[in-house]
């Protein structure tokens, strides 16, 4: 298909329509218009909780790892006018999913009835154990629209249980690639898909219930879908269809008109890959803004890396619809539409474009995360008070595995790590402390079951004090967690932003203090030597990550690289395993907060005096922890220091 | 009988002598809450009633404005900000929206600030038993600091002490110690000792400042009660709307945090059963919002956490209610594409929808509704507010927006309905029931002016609109059994050889409570039921039951099989070859307490209802219409309105869109069903 | 292509190919180039004018780019 299309010229506002002009364009009036979208919004809903509420898997039940879209018919480019944000990273992804999958299968082939899947990254985003099942609606022998979830699996083969890995080495190791192909035709299983599934993946028992579940939540959506249809008429729905991704399309090409024009540039990247660090990955991208119009451009980013920490281009255009959503339309669901204004430019091959075989894709949520950071970096100056500082980085994920006394083996997953991290601040206020990261969410397991169900003891679980950037608005400050193992463990971690700062400062505000990973042995009599969280404390243990000071072993930006995948990182029992995730950047000039609320942050211990005084210019006085009432500032010596500071004697 | 529902603004009284409800409002009074309840109980009288059930939003209303006393929190050294995490969780809504922030965390607004967080050296294990010894000098020097800061309140909550609570109550007599018997204390082993530290740490913070908020006050009422020669029982109504003895209530207050939806869904669960109608959607139209429930065969669907805001969360059993942003105070605005938006904001108690002439000048749902011609300008809450159309057509015009004045009141009508149907119908589809089997129960004093439209949109039954659909809460506080209730945590994997650790669980709870009830419990069964999940998942499926009789190798069988039945009905899976594993389990005495009777008039045939006079219907079709109306009192069993009709009540008003029909049941309420089925 | 080496160069970079004799409508530049970019509806070959980023032309491209499945050439 070679069409051309000549650019349209600029329509009037849908706001400057008439009655009689709105229902020519879109079929219907506006309250049907209105009433459409917000049966598009609910749709998606209904879709996503009856998942949600059928599936046994735990990832899907507490990281709501999944994403709910409803699409138009292929003569209409497929718009979608709802994403559910189940989690973000997945709800762009799944949009350009379903033309990929339908393309390629071929649309003469599908049937009422048919439910069409596939999980390639490089076809649909995401990694392989996000499966999109997509569902066409006919309307009288014509698809009327597509209803698709997209659902991590637990397993999906490949070298590592579950998946998450930082050093698989190619398309092979990585799991079962899937092209799109019929789960259900007209209504019948097509075994073959369910058996080359089941034979290829870990706990296909799971998967089984998991994947009726989310076929019964198409037909759920279908047929509400076709009661839609049914009641307002077939025009009137895609005329609805067309209201809501045009009118998102102009939320955001107004919010856009809004910022000045210009050119911007950042860079920045992961540490390194699971080979070994003689590469670093740096993401560039260079922003043109002109009128409404914007082109992001990641020509001199860095090439593929040679495991599994690659994003595809879906990432990519999903990051940067986040990072635009977050100034523009902040509360809408994501919709096609986002797009309409925004020209992504991207060379293949890169880190965050990566190609089979050898650009294995798994860990892309830490390149989506580097996108997104380097884009609100690249934004900030044309942000001006709009911009958001950075937060902690990734995510910062640990598993464990072992053996119980008695042989039983056991896993801790995604629990005793630095999954819960720092958020940046922003003009509306400090940060939270105690997140996940901008584009995860999730629901943290309790430590009392955490406990129960592995050999682990966790020790302590908060905020370092002075780890935030500072800010007329502070960042979150970095999460240390202490954790102690009862039995010999082998922990696997992905620790892939150190080197550079990630909880960069924006508007005047500084930047977080970078953590680490620490290992500290028990001691000669095999009891556990537990740290305190002083500077003095890291110098028994031994660094798994981070940029370290070789005297005192804590971490120090002038420090040494620690290359995170160098050894096994496995612990004898009675060690205690540290995580400190790094701290989240400032908005505004530490300068002019009120002393009050670093009074208040001094009593409340996420500053410490010296801190104050260093980073806020506030002589604070007295003693948090004894006399946390009689915590006071001095005025007339906070005065002077912030002149002295302010004129540059910081 | 008796209830009492204070409210922000007012405190509405009911009692119910001879069958008859009497009904009286007075303001409600911050200074002195305890004040309006007594004045309500002088007016309508007590004596000889045998019950007065109370239910107030004061607790929530604190929490939420954060109006609390200054209490502080005690956790193992190394979590005290367990309190700031919550479960980390954002709203799907707030993902990319910057402005978002934890609503209890420490960047916003904390219950309690973390200086006054402390941690106590101390570390129990999950198994139970000492990994590191209670520092007693450690703690009382914590406590010294607390006693400097005059907290009036403790709460306490240690890892692991749901398994263990040695060092909890070393540490209660280490805070009489320190701090003297005037400073509340509350242990989280003693007030809901279920596992997961996060909501068992909210539950007791709660806990300590609900005694603080309810001790002096429960008291105040009986004692004046008692004075105004009240001889029965003062009972508070829980999260689930159950009653408890107002003593019992405060042995641990955090229950009776906030009772106002459940008491809806009860009162609906009443009723229904009265008139045959055991599957209920129930929808209760507020200013701000409407609550939708569901009740399946008779029961309401209640769950194991009430959560107070967004993860906000305490181990209160309470009636699962989902909240959607439209209700008759929702603000009517223009999006940027020009269309006309209903919701999520209010223009709240103060100003109030314009016409109410308080100074709202944004158009809200009511204001539509007067337009439309629905409410009566004059005969308006009884006649108690009287209606500025003049305000309601200046506050739509003013809307910046190329839609025609008609076509905006119209929209902001038919928009609330729209909204209110998308969230029925989700509630719907989380329970996995058709909702054609489904009548929607509709109250509040906007239920029926907004939710029969609801039956264009849904498939539903029918639309029942209750005897007094303004009050039908309050009603609910009538509806309701007295229900004592024990639980706690263990993980357990269901299995023969488990049994015995099961069944010493319940032997323990259930002694416990019997010997609570002393003689009030002869004779009346104990249910036992237990939270449980399948090995490897992080969430319970709640109150499965468990069998009568000893709990043993045999029986434990039986027990799993119903647990995977209880799974399938809630989930629509099955997964048999998963083991069960228990983590709470509970025991439950019900006490039958007095209720409102809905007595059933005989069978009546069928008749067209004579109306009061027509009124002009405009806006809602191209041309006005012409529609009769009708006052409730003088509809009887029987009589029918094909609508488009409205009928008036004195607090309240029915419209029956065009098509509809309106048939009033044996025991007054109104059923509404879309004409076609008829 | 089916399957791709890795990509010699460390850094990359797409190039923009300069369109002769064309004048943007809207803004009259005459810096016009033709490269692939990725926006609503999946990848596009575009003519844009550099100076105000309007399109000239935009057509589809091949959807994932490159990459093209060699089953789907059998």
């Amino acid at each position: 298909m070679s069409t051309t299309e000549i650019a349209a010229p600029r329509r009037r506002l849908i706001r400057d329509l008439d009655d009689g002009a709105f229902r020519d364009l879109y079929d219907c009036d506006r309250y049907t218009a209105t009433v459409l979208g917000n049966r598009f919004d609910y749709l998606v809903e209904h879709m996503s909780a009856r998942l949600l509420t059928g599936a046994f898997s735990p990832v899907l039940r507490d990281f709501y790892d999944l994403a709910c879209t409803l699409a138009g018919p292929p003569a209409l480019g497929y718009p979608v006018p709802a994403a559910s944000n189940g989690i973000v990273l997945m709800a762009g992804t799944t949009i350009d999913a379903v033309p990929n999958m339908v393309g390629e299968f071929g649309i003469q082939r599908l049937h009422p009835g048919d439910v069409l899947i596939a999980n390639d990254p490089y076809r649909t985003g995401n990694h392989n154990n996000d499966l999109v099942f997509t569902r066409p609606v006919f309307v009288g022998g014509e698809i009327a629209a597509f209803v698709t979830l997209n659902a991590h699996q637990l397993d999906m083969g490949g070298t590592v249980p579950g998946g998450f890995s930082a050093t698989k080495q190619n398309v092979f190791e990585n799991g079962l690639v899937l092209s799109p192909r019929l789960l259900v035709s007209q209504g019948e299983n097509v075994r073959e898909t369910w058996n080359v599934i089941f034979d290829n993946v870990r706990m296909a028992e799971v998967l089984y219930p998991d994947m009726k579940t989310v076929c019964s939540s198409l037909e759920l959506g279908e047929s509400l879908v076709l009661e839609s249809i049914d009641r307002y008429g077939l025009a009137a729905f895609h005329g609805a269809m067309r209201y809501a991704t045009d009118a998102a399309a102009e939320r955001m090409a107004q919010g856009m008109a809004e910022l000045p024009d210009g050119d911007w540039e950042a860079e920045h990247g992961v540490d390194c890959d699971g080979i070994d660090d003689t590469e670093t990955y740096p993401v560039h991208v260079a922003i043109r803004k002109r009128g409404d119009r914007i082109e992001v451009d990641f020509s001199g980013t860095h090439r593929q890396a040679r495991t599994s920490i690659n994003a595809t281009v879906w990432e990519v255009k999903t990051a940067i619809g986040v990072a635009l959503k977050y100034n523009f339309d902040p509360r809408g669901r994501f919709n096609s539409g986002l797009f309409r204004n925004i020209d992504i430019v991207i060379p293949e091959g890169s880190v965050v474009s990566a190609l089979p075989p050898d650009g294995a894709v798994f860990l892309y949520f830490e390149q989506s995360q580097v996108i997104l950071a380097t884009v609100l970096m690249a934004l900030e100056k044309a942000m001006g008070e709009r911009a958001i500082a950075g937060d902690r980085a990734g995510t910062n994920l640990h598993t464990a595995f072992g053996a119980w006394s008695d042989g039983r083996p056991w896993v801790s997953a995604m629990q005793c790590g630095g999954e819960i991290g720092p958020f940046g601040a922003n003009r509306h206020g400090d940060a939270d402390t105690q997140c996940m990261s901008y584009l995860a969410n999730g629901v943290a397991p309790s430590v009392e079951a955490v406990e129960k169900d592995s050999p682990v003891v966790m020790l302590r679980h908060e905020p370092v004090p002075d780890s935030a950037g500072p800010g007329f608005h502070r960042g979150g400050n970095a999460m240390l967690r202490d954790t102690l193992w009862l039995t010999d463990a082998a922990h696997s971690i992905i620790e892939l932003r150190h080197k550079s700062v990630t909880g960069f400062g924006v508007y005047g505000g500084g930047s977080g203090i970078n953590g680490g990973v620490w290992i500290f042995p028990p001691g000669d009599d095999g009891a556990p030597v537990i740290p305190t969280t002083d500077r003095s404390s890291f110098a028994s243990g031994t660094a798994w990550a981070g940029v370290i000071d070789p005297e005192s072993n804590a971490p120090s930006s002038d420090g040494v690289y620690r290359y995170p995948f160098a050894n096994s990182n496995v612990s004898a029992e009675q060690s205690v395993l540290r995580y400190i995730t790094n701290g989240a950047g400032g908005w505004g000039n530490a300068l002019d907060r009120d002393p009050d609320r670093v009074r208040i942050d001094v009593r409340d211990e996420y500053v410490t005096i010296e801190g104050a005084a260093r980073l806020y210019g506030v002589v604070v006085t007295g003693d948090p922890h004894d006399d946390p009432e009689g915590v006071a500032v001095d005025i007339g010596a906070t005065r002077t220091l912030r002149e002295r500071m302010s004129r540059g004697g910081r | 009988m008796i209830g009492v529902d204070v409210g922000g603004t007012f405190t509405d009284v009911v009692a119910i002598r001879n069958g008859q409800v009497e009904v009286t409002k007075v303001p409600s009074s911050r200074v002195d809450p305890a004040g309006s309840v007594i004045e309500g109980a002088r007016r309508l009288g007590v004596e000889g009633s045998a019950v007065f059930n109370h239910a107030s939003t004061m607790g929530l209303n604190a929490v939420l404005e954060r109006r609390l006393p200054k209490v502080a929190f005690l956790t193992t050294e190394g979590f005290r900000d367990v309190l700031d995490r919550g479960s980390v969780h954002r709203p799907l809504d707030a993902q990319t929206d910057p402005a978002w922030r934890r609503t209890f965390g420490d960047a916003a607004k904390p219950l309690v600030p973390r200086y006054l967080r402390r941690g106590i050296v101390e570390r129990k294990t999950a198994e139970g038993g000492t990994l590191i010894p209670l520092d007693e000098a450690q703690a009382r020097h914590e406590l010294g600091i607390l006693g400097r800061c005059g907290v009036e309140g403790v709460a306490i909550c240690l890892i692991n002490a749901y398994v263990d609570d040695e060092h909890e109550l070393r540490l209660r007599e280490l805070v009489r110690e320190v701090l003297g018997n005037e400073v509340q204390v509350s242990i989280s082993s003693a007030t809901s000792p279920l596992a997961k530290e996060y909501e068992r740490a909210s539950t007791t913070v709660i806990d300590v400042i609900m005694k603080l908020l309810f001790t002096g006050y429960a008291t105040e009422i009986n004692s004046d009660l008692v004075g105004l020669g009240f001889t029965g029982q003062l009972n508070f109504a829980d999260c689930a709307a159950n009653l408890l003895p107002w003593e019992e209530a405060l042995e641990r207050p955090f229950r009776i945090l906030f009772a106002g939806p459940a008491a809806g869904t009860v009162s609906s669960g009443h009723l229904g059963a009265a008139i045959g109608r055991p599957n209920l959607l129930c929808a209760d139209v507020g200013g701000t919002s409407t609550d939708v429930s569901i009740i399946v065969g008779g029961a309401p669907f209640v769950q194991n956490t009430f959560e107070i805001e967004h993860d906000l969360i305490i181990n209160a059993l309470s009636t699962e209610v989902s909240s959607v942003g439209a209700g008759g105070g929702s603000l009517v605005t223009v999006a940027s594409s020009g269309g006309i938006l209903v919701g999520p904001g209010s223009a709240g108690a103060e100003p109030g929808p314009a016409c109410y002439g308080r100074g709202g000048t944004q158009p809200t749902v009511t204001d539509a509704a007067l337009l439309i011609g629905i409410l009566d300008g004059e005969g308006f809450a009884g006649g108690a507010i009287a209606l500025d159309r003049g305000a309601a057509e200046r506050a739509f015009e003013s809307l910046d927006s190329p839609v025609s004045f008609d076509e905006r009141v119209r929209t902001a009508y038919r928009l609330a309905a729209a909204h209110m149907a998308e969230e029925i119908l989700n509630v719907a589809v989380r329970h996995g029931v058709d909702i054609r089997d489904f009548s929607l129960m509709a109250y509040g004093a906007a239920g029926g002016m907004l939710l029969p439209s609801v039956l264009d949109l849904l498939p539903l039954r029918e639309i029942i609109i209750p005897p007094h659909p303004g009050l039908f809460s309050a009603l609910g506080l009538l509806s309701a059994d007295q229900v004592y209730y024990e639980s706690e945590s263990a993980y357990v994997v269901f299995s023969g050889t488990s049994a015995a650790e099961i069944d010493a669980v319940y032997s323990v709870m259930e002694e416990r409570l019997r010997e609570r009830l002393g003689e009030a419990a002869n004779g009346l069964p104990v249910r036992r039921s237990f939270d449980g999940r399948l090995v490897g998942q992080s969430w319970e499926t709640p109150f499965v039951q468990i069998p009568d009789g000893p709990i043993t190798s045999e029986s434990m069988t039986q027990v799993v099989e119903t647990f995977h039945d209880a799974y399938e009905l809630r989930n629509g899976n099955r997964f048999d070859s998963f083991p069960v594993e228990g983590v709470t389990y509970r025991v439950e005495l019900v006490v039958p307490a007095e209720k409102v009777a809905y007595t059933p008039a005989g069978q009546v045939e069928a008749f067209a209802a004579v109306p009061e006079g027509t009124l002009t219907l405009r806006y809602l079709f191209d041309e006005p219409v012409s529609a009769e109306w009708f006052h409730r009192k003088n509809l009887s069993p029987g009589a029918t309105v094909a609508g488009p009709a409205v009928i008036r009540e004195e607090l309240s008003t029915t419209f029956v869109a065009s098509g509809q029909l309106a048939r009033v049941g044996l025991c007054g309420e109104i059923l509404i069903t879309s004409g076609s089925e008829e | 292509m089916h399957t791709f080496p890795r990509p010699q160069s460390q850094r990359l970079y797409v190039d923009r190919e300069a369109v002769q004799d064309a004048q943007c409508p809207e803004c009259k530049g005459s810096t016009i180039r033709a490269y692939r970019v990725l926006s609503e509806g999946g990848w596009w070959h575009v003519t844009k004018c550099q100076d105000c980023l309007n399109s000239l032309e935009r057509s589809p491209a091949s959807p994932l780019g490159s990459f093209v499945p060699l089953g789907s050439t059998v």
